[in-house]
């Protein structure tokens, strides 16, 4: 195995300088060296000269040099070294010196290799020259025979003109599509890389490229064209069966510098699969978390906080459908299976034209299509929680299907419990994923996928606790032709509580709360030239809502029925950006997208009396609209752009704006997020929300892209968003803007992030300042908070330091240690207490004007792998974790509580010893 | 709802924690065990009759002590343009009252406080307003339990804002009347009967507000001041209600609302976001101080009820509340085998002064081989209220 592996290095290095021509730099060296192991002088070597060296550390483990040398030229110096060795050495025009056992490497062509006949003009129906080493193993024929190839593309009538090649990058083994890779050209540079389909259009002036295909979980590889006019070349990659560390260093390793998007966050699986997490089960949420820019109010809950907004600001897309509560368990468990997912994407800035309805962050979440040539399974068992995926064909090569299921068994935990209330309680959850894919033909496939989790808990047995999230979507891809695809999306997603208490039977009740939302959108990719890129489309989204009812249960109940009105509206947009790139070095990306939000009756809408706090006592009047009637309009433009500047070929500036509008809201007035929380449609009593933010960075990538850096700058400001009045009730209020107000915020901080994910360790260490303050100065003074002054929000955690590191003993075990500070998050005190009319008062400071105390938590996990035999009946691993190895006690919650006439505060922190795991994974 | 909402906190937080190495340790910032001590000031401006104001300070929340009192303070109703009256300290230290007073409704009035350390405070100057008259109170015995409602109305629609406040009182008449007592180190013959009947009391403690401002007229209608189940120990054998109504400015009722709102669910986890109250009382010598209270001027409508254990449903299981109290315990003489001496035993029982003897035991000899005995919580009723009759009762 370790053979293939540096056989597998070997080869891309080989690949890579398979274009040039011979020419050794004429260095000299000097030095003595006795019995030194051969790494040692390759790096005293690389020390003197500019010379590269490769060559696979185990293989010349037991190779010692002993040389003495004086301005020795290398290659003598070389062949000196290595005689009477097994070994060989080869040395390209890039100074690149290659070290092999028993075989010489060739890093040139020969000369005729370019003199490649001009006769068949259809594509894949070139003339090759097969150069790959005969006895190269591991990589598959096919590639190796692909990426010899040259393939001539086009019937050569626009000769001189522009051409333009497309088509699908896939997996080899599953015929999965490859989702970001970039396929791309050095000279000329021109790239593109593929959207979520695995498909890419690059326009090119006519001519021989030599496409190199880099991306994430695959191998690199090349493709050599001739192209004379326009033409599909569909590509077939390999997948990097195991996490080596090559192969995932090189996929897009100068797109920090290089690509346009600022601001965005891009996890594959294998990274998210790296951080240890408090039950032994990668869980994207936690991961997102520790990325910078994103925090939350406590380590128990999942609602993310992006770049100082809210909670309900983000939006979270599983394969195009909204989730609204993406956590289990209280937010113990994030509610997606990792095995099914491909990759997470989180736009902090920048967000394309394409996403709207949600102000501060999109998180993208897209799962694998399926293997699409052969069945295969995984599984995980932990101490919660077990799951299970099943992938294969339903027809060879055109449709596959991936079905993922989890569980919880965290019954029999209850059980033991002492406490007799706790053993009468049930936790469970479970989600279902489940997508199918089908290529209908080449211009269109059709890809069908459904989602479901749910939750229920019954505490004490007394109150039940249920909760759900229901999705399904179909996307339509079709190609009109190399130029312009769409992809027409119907989508349904259905998020629903209900909680029943059974206590006591005259007060059994039940409560409910839910949404429907129904959308279907057109969206159009459209690249006229190599210099634009045009996206464009349109959306309609239908919501529906019960805001809450609370019903009587069971036959002897005496609670009065108390339902609150439906709410219905329309949200509709329509988009288009251009992405310019001018020159090699700028690029601009201008987006417009407009949206319409109409609110429908039927609906009973009170009209309060103008200048005074909205209470039930202002009530002027109750206007009724009828069915589909218009009650309240809102719209608005929303601006994404920005600017992509190259400084030098490693270090780039970037800059963006954008505005984004919200129309519905989430109203908690906890901290964290609670399942209980509710969704409201703005109306003519709840404007939208909007925000603007500018953000500008700096991104450097060091030592051949291995290392990236990048500073970004950022400035929010956030209009009309929802706060709470004190004491407000949100559940079951008929007039719940009587309990809200408009608050205004801003939002700041830089964030510096430096990445290595390449070599023994790897890993990312980030540093965050960021600000989060609110003002609520509108309305009359009873409605201010804090004097109408900024005050910092809930999660305002101005630093925030996080380690994510790993170290690779080797291929089969690895560790990861994590380490996370920040400041504590601001909280309200009791400050003193009183008596006044009989009854103990209590006087609390400025809301949010005291903090918790700061965070800290270090993890540690140690993953061990089976064998790597590619050809086994089931491939497994153990994650063996320790969650809080200091055993630091953080505060998950400060609370006070009144005893005996006295106000205790109590600081509970859930975590508080360290915790171990152990996690079976397999594969089959 | 709240009440399973709690639970499924409470369950959050202590439940779901249990599964996990989770702990709850006592939190004390250093911002709460030194709070900065501010005026309270507790009372309204009575314009019909006697003001009462009661003076004490915010205090630090992890204290069990009772709020401190502020004491040689100099208290007035000032009228604005016009005559001061004083309210003077009585005998109860931090009470303040005032001579029996008829206020002008045409003016504005504030509460001048001077403390004892010189700083100088005022309330807002506020209207007069005159309470109408209470109409009745009702009192409906339903499944549940006891209703106490209260109608009122103003035909001028100048009230519209309310607030009421109540005093109850009823009898208890615990179940034992000991007729011997342990004094000096032996039992002898009681010599002062412990009181057949006691009057336990106690003051509204929760902010009773309602509005009439949605409706065409100002009436209050059947308003729920307080409610019993039908166990309660209180409607034993008879009870009384004083209901006090306020008649109040809108600024002082948002004041009460939001003090109702913001200090009466403290406690649960996901309370609302709590608010800086203070009220209308403002530090005229240092504006950095801060004073807590809101003062208003109205006169004061009283009405009483008395509601009888023969008023109410028979089927009724009325508690006594000294459940815990029957069957009395015996102390023995005669055990353990062989018996320490009396004396001894009756020491090591009655040596405490919380827990009395009642009857003597006998053997069929008649013999004395013990006594009866129960806490004196069980036995004296003036731990649960005054054997001194009111003066209102019937």
């Amino acid at each position: 195995m370790k053979h293939l592996y540096s056989w597998f290095v070997f080869l891309l290095f080989l690949l890579a300088s398979l274009t040039s021509n011979g020419q050794q730099a004429e260095k000299t060296i000097s030095g003595n060296f006795s019995h030194v192991p051969f790494e040692q002088f390759a790096s005293q070597l690389e020390a003197q000269t500019k010379l590269r060296f490769y060559f696979n550390p185990a293989a010349v483990d037991s190779l010692f040099i002993t040389l003495q040398a004086q301005d020795v030229p290398v290659r003598t110096a070389l062949e000196r070294a290595l005689q009477n060795t097994p070994f060989h050495f080869a040395i390209d025009d890039e100074n690149r010196v290659f070290v092999t056992a028993g075989v010489t490497l060739e890093p040139s062509l020969p000369d005729s290799f370019f003199r490649s006949e001009r006769e068949g003009n259809l594509a894949n129906n070139a003339r090759t020259t097969e150069k790959a080493p005969a006895s190269a193993p591991g990589r598959s024929r096919y590639v190796r025979e692909a990426e010899a190839k040259l393939y001539e593309i086009g019937s050569g009538s626009v000769r001189g003109g522009k051409v333009t090649l497309a088509g699908h990058i896939r997996e080899l083994k599953s015929g999965e599509p490859v989702i970001g890779a970039t396929i791309y050209s050095e000279a000329p540079s021109v790239g593109t890389s593929t959207d979520q389909f695995g498909y890419y259009s690059l326009t090119v002036p006519a001519g021989r490229y030599d496409l190199k295909i880099r991306g994430i979980g695959i191998k690199n590889t090349r493709r050599q064209v001739i192209l004379q006019g326009d033409g599909k070349l569909e590509i077939e990659v390999e997948e990097d069966i195991t996490p080596l560390k090559e192969v995932v260093i090189e996929a897009e390793k100068d797109k920090n510098v290089s690509g346009m998007q600022m601001g965005l966050e891009k996890l594959d699986i294998k990274t998210l699969r790296q951080v240890p997490t408090a039950f032994g089960e990668t869980d994207i949420l936690r991961v997102v978390l520790t990325l910078p820019g994103v925090k939350s109010v406590g380590e128990g809950s999942t609602g993310l906080n992006v770049r100082g907004g809210a909670t309900d600001q983000n939006l979270i897309l599983f394969n195009g459908t909204t989730i609204y509560n993406p956590s289990h368990l209280f937010g113990f468990f994030s509610a997606f299976n990792p095995d099914i997912l491909q990759s997470v994407e989180l736009y902090k800035s920048a967000i394309p034209a394409k996403y709207g309805g949600r102000l501060s962050s999109v998180l993208e979440i897209k799962t694998r299509e399926g293997n699409k040539k052969k069945f295969s399974g995984s599984g995980g068992i932990g101490p919660l929680t077990s799951r299970i995926t099943f992938e294969g064909p339903i027809i060879k090569d055109k449709s596959a299907f991936i079905i993922s299921a989890r569980t919880s068994y965290s019954d029999w935990i209850l059980h033991r419990l002492s406490n007799n209330s706790f053993r009468q309680s049930a936790a469970s959850f479970y989600d279902i994923s489940a997508n199918i894919s089908h290529q209908l033909n080449e211009k269109n496939s059709l890809y069908l996928t459904g989602y479901l989790s749910a939750d229920r808990f019954r505490l004490a047995s007394d109150t039940t606790y249920q909760y759900r999230n229901q999705t399904a979507s179909l996307k339509w891809q079709h190609n009109f032709n190399n130029k312009l695809y769409s992809v027409l999306t119907g989508a349904y997603s259905h998020y629903a509580y209900d909680i029943t208490s059974e206590k006591n039977p005259v007060n059994a009740s039940r409560l409910k709360y839910g949404i429907k939302q129904t959308s279907l959108q057109a969206d159009f990719s459209y690249f006229p030239s190599s210099k634009h890129t045009v996206d464009f489309g349109v959306s309609s989204l239908v919501y529906n809502i019960s805001p809450g009812s609370l019903t009587p249960n069971g036959e002897n109940s005496l609670i009065a029925p108390d339902i609150l009105a439906r709410e219905q509206a329309v949200e509709s947009a329509i988009y288009a950006s251009d992405r310019i790139d001018f020159t090699q070095r700028l690029s601009l990306s201008l987006g417009l997208r407009y949206s319409l939000f109409n609110a429908l009756g039927p609906r009973d809408v009170y009209q309060y009396t103008p200048g005074v706090s909205r209470t039930e006592t202002s009530i002027m009047d109750t206007v009724r609209y009828g069915s589909g009637k218009v009650l309240a309009t809102y719209h608005g433009p929303e601006y994404r752009m920005s600017l992509r500047y190259g400084l030098t070929d490693n270090s780039s500036v970037k800059a963006s704006y954008n505005r984004t509008r919200q129309y519905i809201h989430q109203l908690s007035n906890t901290a964290s997020v609670s399942p209980a929380d509710i969704w409201k449609l703005s109306d003519a009593n709840i404007r939208p929300q909007v925000g603007d933010q500018y953000s500008i960075g700096y991104y450097h990538n060091f030592r051949a892209n291995t290392i990236e850096a990048s500073v970004e700058t950022y400035y929010k400001s956030l209009h009309d968003f929802v706060d709470y009045k004190s004491g407000a009730t949100l559940i079951l209020n008929h007039h719940i803007e009587t309990d809200i107000v408009n608050a205004q915020g801003k939002a700041y901080g830089v964030e510096v992030l430096v990445k290595k994910l390449t070599g023994k360790i790897n890993g990312w260490v980030s540093y965050t300042y960021s600000r989060s303050l609110v003002r609520v100065n509108a309305g009359t003074p009873a409605d201010r908070i804090n004097g109408g002054r900024y005050y910092p929000s809930n999660f305002d955690k101005p630093h925030d330091f996080t380690l994510i590191g790993n170290y690779r003993f080797s291929r089969r075990f690895s560790s990861s240690l994590n380490f996370t500070y920040s400041t504590g998050r601001p909280i309200t005190l009791p400050l003193a207490k009183y008596y006044i009319a009989n009854s103990l008062r209590v006087y609390y400071s400025d809301r949010n004007a005291y903090r918790v105390p700061d965070y800290y938590r270090a993890d540690l996990a140690l993953n061990i792998e089976g064998n790597h035999k590619v050809k086994k009946l089931a491939h497994s691993s153990w994650t063996l974790g320790v969650y809080n190895l200091t055993g630091r006690q953080n505060p998950y919650s400060v609370y006070f509580k009144s005893e005996n006439g006295q106000i205790r505060g109590y600081k509970l922190s859930i975590f508080g010893r360290p915790i171990p795991t152990l996690t079976y994974n397999f594969k089959f | 709802m709240r009440a399973s909402l709690f639970f499924v906190r409470v369950a959050l937080f202590w439940g779901i924690p249990l599964l996990l190495p989770g702990c709850i340790e006592p939190y004390m910032p250093a911002a709460i065990s030194s709070p900065q001590s501010y005026l309270v000031v507790d009372g309204c401006i009575n314009s019909q009759g006697v003001t009462t104001i009661n003076l004490s300070r915010t205090y630090d929340i992890v204290t069990q002590t009772p709020p401190p009192v502020e004491t040689k303070a100099t208290v007035a109703i000032e009228q604005e343009d016009g005559p001061h009256y004083p309210v003077n300290e009585s005998t109860t230290k931090g009470t303040y009252t005032s001579p029996n007073l008829t206020l002008n409704t045409a003016k504005n009035y504030r509460l001048f406080i001077r403390t004892g350390a010189g700083q100088e405070y005022a309330s807002a100057y506020v209207p007069v307003k005159t309470t109408p008259p209470i109409d009745n109170v009702a009192w409906r015995a339903t499944d549940a339990g006891l209703n106490i409602y209260v109608n009122t109305h103003d035909d001028t629609k100048a009230s519209q804002y309310y607030r009421w406040e109540y005093e109850e009182t009823w009898e208890i008449k615990p179940p034992y009347s000991p007729i011997v007592e342990y004094k000096n180190r032996q039992i002898q013959d009681i010599t002062t009967f412990f009181p057949a009947t006691c009057w336990g009391n106690n003051q509204s403690t929760a902010i009773q507000i309602s509005n009439t401002t949605r409706l065409t007229q100002d009436v209050v209608s059947d308003f729920l001041i307080c409610s019993y189940p039908t166990t309660s120990e209180r409607l034993r054998s008879k009870y009384s209600i004083l209901i006090k109504q306020h008649a109040q400015t809108q600024e002082e009722y948002q004041y009460w609302e939001l003090l109702k709102k913001n200090t009466e669910n403290i406690g649960t986890l996901f309370d609302p976001q709590p608010a800086q109250l203070t009220g209308n009382v403002r530090c005229l010598s240092n504006e950095t101080e801060l004073a807590m209270g809101f003062v208003g001027a109205h006169s004061l409508e009283k009405k009483r009820i008395f509601i009888s254990r023969m008023d109410l449903p028979q089927k009724w299981l009325i508690q006594s509340g000294y459940e815990s109290c029957v069957p009395p315990d015996t102390i023995f003489l005669t055990k353990p085998f062989p018996p320490p001496p009396p004396a001894v035993t009756l020491q090591s029982y009655f040596g405490n002064p919380n827990y009395l003897p009642i009857y003597p035991v006998y053997d069929q000899m008649g013999a004395i081989i013990g006594y009866t005995a129960q806490s004196r919580d069980c036995i004296d009723c003036r731990t649960r209220g005054t054997a001194l009759r009111p003066s209102f009762w019937q």
